[in-house]
Formats: structure tokens, sequence, C-alpha cells
């Protein structure tokens, strides 16, 4: 075979990118994932602002993970000033960026991968073919949105989460509906995992490494410092992640490309990568589901990366719906108004799991409070590389099995979108 | 401006609607998806052909209504909505990066020493050529708007309703502080705290003041602002008025009335 596909403008994901397969003689010459998204500049732009402003600026890196980003920089903040935050104020954050998670999981599964597996263009045909399903996944991401609002004040850029706490809380009687409605929200999840098992995807795995935050103990999303390369073997701290993760430049892409430092190798970085990493902890249920749809560790088929969505999404609801019944108990030590601090000058590294994967904010301060240098690396920044390495793989495997054209084209944009890519965020 | 030109159309067709995302962080769009249990009605009334987050249908030749979100920051982004204009009847910008260039407007100042602080060199040639980052209405005539970062979803589906249906109704131009004293809220001056209440745009109902955080000032700078009179009452509250200027520029950086006003 010999072909150019080129997809401008891929549709259904975040952001804006141009895929280009070039095939001669049966073999895949080119792939390139273009990322032609505009710089916005934003650790240029942070700089020289207060550290009162920054996470409020950051925030807008991303429409999507704004909750992940905003946790990620006040982190970053604290660590330099040396606050100490109340169990109240992680349980708090944890529960924003599990409310994140459901936004992000439940819009990519629904509105922008569905489509794919349904043989639609776009998700709205469901509402016509399936109502129980597109009210139930409409209802499953307002559940996220509104969980965002009542913690962080609104669904997107959360207003309430600052250096130290939170500005504003909800009531207990607020907390234990949210429980109720998070438990109630449980078995449509579980359907969700079967239905995204049930779809055939191409069987195959991914060459790169694959990295995911470590905690011995829980599948930890914003309170462990420890990432972990799995097959590098490499655990380190989030102080440390230049010396593990090189970032590099390619002409075809506004993003930065990324790879682990000691062996040169892409990797990826998401919800499958976090599956790998802290299967043992996910939820009762959640685990349950996982096995049941066969996604256990060692899992390195990309396409699978929309059914470890689909677990996550068991594993946050049955987290979130504990951690408002705790709040509403007031069972964590200390309140949720803004810790006092010192400002001072130093360097601190900010580390958390976004929806679709690790997430670094680096800041340095002057005594001031004010940023000197920023440095923020995103998931899909880090996973632009691999996702390139993998759809080289696919189309190879697609041509030995004779595939078209047509079919190609289709398969390596599903790829994409199982990536769950978010381009703006990358480009930042 | 085609304002009401859709329901005096004489095919008197379902409005033709594309949604253009420029640079961004997608939430506006987003938000879109985030009016849930009004999302079919609102599809019921629209004919969407174009939405690259949602659809992959390919963008139309013809179309009545563009929604365009995200800061013009390429040459490129200002030949697409220049295409764009010349198509639409009704223009909609939504988000502040679209109405004020928002956040993405502070990379504005020193543009060309920014990029080489991220990148090596120049900036990889798929991000376009870089501009400085401007409003939608800065490059074409926009009809209509809706303002904050985010957009509040239901303000979206309150425009769109006053395109496809008319409205008479004016933009608002009152400062948020109004809302507080509807509000009752307690000013942020007294305890010598910076908000820029005293010179945004109303609308939001005052959204973070009520939830303990100062006024970002993501609607933008209202035309009825007295921007000296505030740096006058910073002064008189204890409120450093360089703090105040500095905040101004998160949401405000190309406002032209700010730059006129020559304090920086």
């Amino acid at each position: 075979m010999r072909a150019s596909i080129n997809v401008d403008h891929i549709a259904r994901i975040e952001g804006h990118g141009n895929v280009h397969v070039v095939i001669e003689d049966n073999e895949v010459k080119t792939v390139q994932m273009e990322v032609v998204e505009p710089a916005r500049l934003f650790e240029s732009m942070v700089r020289g602002r207060s550290f009162s402003e920054v996470s409020y600026i950051s925030s807008r890196v991303c429409g999507i993970c704004s909750a992940s980003h905003t946790v990620t920089d006040l982190l970053a903040i604290e660590r330099i000033f040396g606050v100490k935050v109340t169990d109240r104020v992680n349980a708090l954050r944890e529960l924003l960026v599990y409310g994140s998670y459901l936004q992000n999981h439940g819009t990519h599964l629904y509105v922008l991968a569905a489509p794919d597996f349904l043989g639609q263009k776009s998700v709205f045909p469901v509402a016509e073919i399936d109502p129980a399903l597109f009210d139930s996944a409409l209802a499953l991401k307002q559940l996220g949105n509104e969980l965002c609002t009542a913690v962080g004040g609104r669904s997107i850029h959360p207003i309430t989460a600052v250096v130290g706490g939170f500005t504003h809380e909800i009531g207990p009687d607020e907390y234990l509906a949210f429980a109720e409605r998070m438990e109630a929200m449980v078995p449509f999840a579980l359907a969700t995992v079967d239905v995204f098992n049930s779809f055939t995807v191409p069987d195959m795995r991914t060459d790169g490494d694959i990295l995911a935050m470590y905690a011995p103990d829980k599948y930890a999303v914003c309170d462990s410092r420890v990432a972990k390369f799995i097959d590098a073997d490499v655990a380190f701290d989030a102080d440390e992640w230049t010396d593990h993760i090189e970032e590099y430049q390619v002409p075809h892409s506004g993003a930065l490309f990324a790879r682990v430092r000691a062996t040169g190798r892409p990797y990826m970085t998401s919800a499958l990568a976090r599956i790998n990493v802290s299967w043992p902890h996910l939820s009762k249920q959640a685990k349950v589901a996982a096995a049941k749809a066969g996604l256990r560790p060692p899992e390195r088929n990309p396409f699978r990366n929309n059914v470890a969505q689909a677990v996550e999404l068991v594993d946050a609801l049955e987290r979130c719906a504990i951690l408002c019944r705790r709040l509403a108990a007031d069972e964590f030590e200390g309140a949720s108004t803004p810790a006092p601090f010192e400002v001072r000058a130093g360097r601190g590294v900010g580390y958390t799991e976004a929806p679709r994967g690790v997430v670094f904010h680096e800041l340095e301060l002057d005594d001031a409070g004010r940023v000197v240098h920023a440095s923020i690396i995103t998931p899909t920044s880090q996973n632009v590389a691999n996702m390139e390495a993998d759809m080289r793989q696919l189309a190879e495997l697609l041509l030995t099995q004779g595939a078209d054209e047509p079919t190609i084209r289709l398969r390596v944009e599903e790829l994409v979108r199982a990536y769950d890519p978010c381009l703006s965020c990358s480009v930042h | 401006m085609g304002a009401f030109s859709l329901i005096t159309d004489a095919e008197r067709r379902v409005p033709r609607v594309v949604v253009v995302g420029l640079a961004s962080c997608f939430g506006c769009q987003i938000q879109i998806t985030n009016a849930e249990p009004y999302l079919m009605q609102i599809l019921g009334q629209i004919d969407l052909q174009y939405w690259q987050l949602v659809t992959s249908e390919d963008m139309p030749d013809e179309f009545d209504v563009a929604i365009i979100e995200g800061a013009v920051t390429t040459r490129e982004a200002e030949q697409t909505v220049r295409a764009v204009r010349e198509r639409a009847a009704h223009v909609m910008a939504i988000g502040a990066c679209a109405t004020t260039a928002g956040v993405t407007g502070m990379a504005a100042p020193g543009l060309g020493g920014r990029v080489g602080e991220v990148y090596e060199g120049a900036a990889p040639e798929s991000s376009g050529e870089l501009i400085e980052p401007r409003p939608v209405s800065a490059v074409i005539e926009v009809d209509s708007e809706v303002l904050c970062c985010p957009i509040d979803p239901m303000d979206f589906v309150a425009a769109l309703q006053r395109v496809l249906f008319g409205s008479n109704r004016l933009p608002d131009t009152r400062t948020l502080c109004s809302d507080c004293k509807r509000n009752e809220t307690e000013c942020f001056y007294n305890d010598a705290t910076l908000c820029l209440g005293l010179v945004t745009r109303a609308g939001c109902g005052a959204r973070c003041v009520n939830l303990g955080r100062p006024c970002n000032g993501c609607a933008g700078l209202s035309p009825d602002a007295n921007v000296e009179a505030a740096r006058m009452a910073c002064a008189t509250y204890g409120v450093d008025v360089a703090a105040f200027d500095k905040a101004l520029e998160m949401f405000n950086q190309v406002n032209p009335a700010l730059a006129e006003s020559g304090d920086e």
C-alpha cells in the first residue's frame, strides 16, 4: 500500500492537532502527531506575579483539569512557604481532584470516545438511539460538575482553593446529599466499565514506559510526592522530576515532548498508568469491576485506557462518597479556613495526578512571593511522544492484517482519542 | 451587524451554527456541554454544523451563527476569524479570552522575549505565527458576547436565545460593586484587601466575593469604570495602588482604556 493519511484538526479531543501517517510500499515511513495549538506562554506570563495569583492563572492552562492545576500550584507554593495544611484541607483537595476525574472521564468516555464505538460522529444521536444511556451519561458528568462547584465554587477554575485552605465550605447536609448521589451513581459507572470493555479494540502493547504516582498504601492522586516509572524501575520525589524526565522540542509540535532521561524511551501517563501502579489499592467495587473486565497489571494496550477511566469512575465515586460522609461527620482533623503562613523565597514542586496523568508545577519565588521561574509539565505533553510510537505500531499492525486506508485512518484517530489528549493543555 | 437577520430570513431555516476554538483552555466550550439538562433542548433549536471538540463533521462553507472561544494569538487565527465574519450573520464571542484576551492576553507585553523563555529559539512552526494576543473584537465586529472566565453555562444559553429569537436587551455595563451592595456582602476594602469589583463589569452575581474571594476581574473592565477613582479608593483604604494596577492586568492586559490611562 502507498498512502498518505492526514487528519487535520482531529475531532473530539481538547485542542487542535493533526495526524500524518505516510505509508510507502506497505511500510510505515512517517508518523507525526502535529500539535498545532498556539503557545500561550504561561511559564512566562506568571513571572513577576504574586503567589496569590499564580494558581488562579495556571488553572487556565486547562478547562477540564483546572482543579488539578490549581491544587498542584498550591502544593508547590505551600512547599516553599513551609505551610502544613490540615487533614480537612487535604480531604477537600482530594474531593476537588476526584470531582475533576468524574468530569473528565465522564466527558471523555461518553462525549468524545463513545461515538467511535457506536459508529457515530458525535454523542448527540445517542440521545435517540439509547436515551437512557445518554441521560445517565449526562447525569454522571453533571454530578462531577456539581461536586466541583460545591467544593471549588465553580465547575471550572476553582475559586475557593487558596494557599493554606479554602475560603468557603458547604454544610454537612450538602455533603451527605452528595454522598448519596455518588453511591447511587455507582451502578451506572459499573455498567460503563462493561460497556467500554465490550468494544473490540486492536490488540497491541505500548513499548513505552509507564509513569504514575506511587504510595505504599493507597491509590494516591494528590497526596504522595513519589512518581514511579515501571519499566525503568525508578521511583523519585517530585522535586527531582527534571533528573528523571527530559523535555525536548520538535518542529511539528507546539508542545514539548518528553522521555525517560535514564533510558531515552517515551512513556505513557494516564488512568491506565495509575491502574498499573496502584491496582492493589482500588476501591472494592472498582477492583471487582477491573478484574471482571480483565484489567489488571501489566496492562499495556493504550486502547484499554478507556476501560481504565471507567474503572476509575467507580473508584472515584466510592471514594467521594466516603470523603463526603467523613466531612459531614467532621472526622478530619482541623478546619478548612486558610492556615496562616509567612511569605518566603524558595523553590518547590507541586505534584498531582490530573485525570489524564502526572502533572508537575515547579515554582521559584522571591522573598516577596513573586514568581522568578515557573515550569509546568502536563500529562499530554508527556504522552505525545509515546502516542506517536503507538500510532506507528498500530499502523504497522493494521498493514500486516491487510487493512485499507480508511480503516487505518479511523483506528489511528481512535488511538489518539483513547489517550484522551488535551492539546491546549500540552502547549500552555 | 446581523443581530435580527436570522428571524427575517425568507427561508426561515433552522440557524446553522459553528463553534470555533482559538487560543484558550477550552473551558468555555466545556461549559456549553455543562448545560447538561438543557443540552438537547439547545441542540433542538439549532443546526449544529461544526464543533471540533464534540463532533467529527468538517467545517462547512456556509453557516449563520459563529460562536468563537479563545483569543486571537496567531496570524492564522486572525485569518480564521475574518473568514468566519464574512460568512456568519451573527458572531458571538464567549469567555474572557475571546472578549478581553483574558489571561492569554498577559503574554502580550514583550511577546518575542517570552517565546525564548519557554522554547529554545523560536516557537515551533506548528504553533503558528504568533502575534500579541487580542480579543476577537479587536479583529472583527462581534455581535454579542458572553463574559467571564469561564462563562456560566446559563449565561450562554440566555445569550443564544437572544440570538435565535431576538432581544432588545442592552449589554449591562454596571460595575460589580453594585452586585455586592444588593447581596449585602461585606466589602473587602474594609479589610484593606484588594478587590477588582470596583471597575469590573457586573453580571456574575459576585460569585467569587460570595465565596470569600475578591474579584479578579474576569468579566473585564466595565466601560463605566472610573479607574482613577478606584485608584484613589485603594489609597484611601490602604490598598497598594501598584498592586491594583498589576492585578488589573490579569484580564485586561490589552484593554486600550488602561493603556490610555498611562500609568504603566
